[in-house]
């Protein structure tokens, strides 16, 4: 279904409006032109210097990106002929971009902010030197343009451990949840999970803000967690590391037995290590929960108590094979 | 599968009562039941889920149903969500 993967959503953009507002006193942004031009999208996060356009090579030239405009983009446009300054600005209006920052609180030529103004794309200036500016920018960029998913779970932090618990409704994530907390850990979220996707192959959780720190529990109803168990028992985010399915016992159903095999569960693209417990009546899954998240704690640090039994299973062979073949020595007496 | 888009008409909007309501028969159902409002979309079957979903009167909300009498359950969600979960305003 659609929750697994959460394509849909994972294509975001934001407004320029949205960047101003957010960012104008941080950065202590000031708008030169092109207020018209405030609904324009900003998709990528990486920005753009757009020297090499502004000399005439347009082709990289990134719709949809954050042009910053430092001491040698200004200075350059100085020295151009007025005319073909002129072209070349225009040409970077037309490209779709979208929006000019320039650094340093540079003086800005005046074409320049009535070329953005005829086009409607917004200039702001900004006092920051242009190396701030771009990791301010790319960074509050990253962030807000994380792909995102919203998943069915329940989120918890054992041991440190993120571990997001999957099943279908009413199989007891939230009563193993409410297990978990009692013996100390921290509760992210019940119900409705959204998962973020920031930097390269790592994801984070959080509960949905509306409901956040409340569980229903069956024949309880509506419970607050923060409120029963105090502060130290929820926690906003946390990166998540671990995916746990609960499912229905069944003798027919394929667990695992062993752990040799380590499985994956995909989410925005990224794979994270995935078990799928079967639930029974008797079966302490807090317990459980505890023992994977010590277990992912082991793996992480390079040990797999499963792989190491083989090894040395494999070890205690090879030895008793050579116990059983070595050449008889007594003779040589 | 099979879907219908509904308005909200209590006065409350689908609240914690009427989350309730909803769910009382979703969770009997065997198969999968979701709600959508706008780009969230949740499990039927889960009262925070719907909690999220904050649907004000007047709004629309999807309904989507997925199982062994599909357009059964279908008929009887909406019935509810249109007999404002039996509140009287």
């Amino acid at each position: 279904m659609r929750d697994t993967d959460g394509d849909a959503k994972s294509m975001v953009t934001i407004p320029v409006r949205y960047f101003f507002e957010h960012n104008r006193e941080d950065l202590h942004l000031e708008v030169l032109a092109g207020k018209g031009g405030m609904d324009r999208q900003i998709r990528i996060a990486r920005i753009q210097k757009p020297g090499l356009a502004l000399a005439g090579y347009i082709d990289q030239l990134h719709r949809e990106r954050v042009q910053v405009l430092g001491q040698t983009e200004i200075s350059y446009l100085g020295t151009l002929d007025p005319q073909l300054a002129d072209r070349r600005i225009k040409e970077l209006c037309l490209a779709e971009v979208s929006c000019l920052i320039v650094a340093k609180g540079l003086a800005v030529p005046d074409r320049l902010v009535e070329l953005a103004e005829e086009h409607k794309v917004p200039l702001f200036r900004s006092p920051e030197i242009s190396s701030t500016l771009i990791r301010r920018v790319t960074t509050y960029l990253e962030e807000v343009l994380a792909p995102e998913t919203s998943l069915h779970g329940c989120f918890v932090d054992v041991y440190g451990v993120g571990i997001l618990l999957l099943g279908k409704s009413g199989i007891g994530k939230s009563e193993c949840a409410l297990g978990l907390i009692e013996r100390g850990h921290r509760l992210v979220g019940d119900d409705v999970i959204v998962i973020r996707r920031k930097g390269p192959g790592v994801l984070f959780g959080s509960g949905a803000e509306l409901i956040k720190h409340h569980m229903e529990i069956r024949g309880l109803g509506i419970i607050n967690i923060k409120d029963l168990y105090g502060v130290s028992s929820i926690r906003k985010t946390k990166k998540l590391e671990l995916v746990v399915e609960l499912v229905e016992w069944d003798q027919n159903i394929d667990v695992e037995r062993v752990g040799l095999e380590e499985h994956t569960y995909s989410i925005l693209g990224i794979e994270i290590p995935y078990l799928k417990i079967p639930v029974r009546p008797a079966r302490d899954l807090s317990l459980i929960m505890e023992v994977a998240a010590r277990n992912h704690l082991l793996k992480r640090m390079g040990y797999n108590a499963a792989q190491e039994l083989d090894r040395q299973f494999h070890s205690q062979l090879n030895e008793d094979k050579w116990e059983r073949e070595k050449p008889d020595l007594g003779s040589v007496e | 599968m099979v879907s219908a888009e509904v308005t909200i008409r209590n006065r409350l909007g689908m609240h914690a009562r009427a989350a309730a309501i909803f769910v009382r028969q979703t969770t009997n159902y065997d198969g999968e039941v979701w709600l959508t409002k706008g780009k969230n979309r949740v499990n039927g079957k889960s009262i925070m889920g719907i909690l999220t979903l904050a649907a004000a009167r007047g709004e629309m909300v999807l309904i989507e149903v997925e199982g062994p009498g599909e357009e059964e359950t279908l008929r009887t969600l909406v019935d509810i969500v249109d007999g404002r979960f039996g509140e009287v305003d």
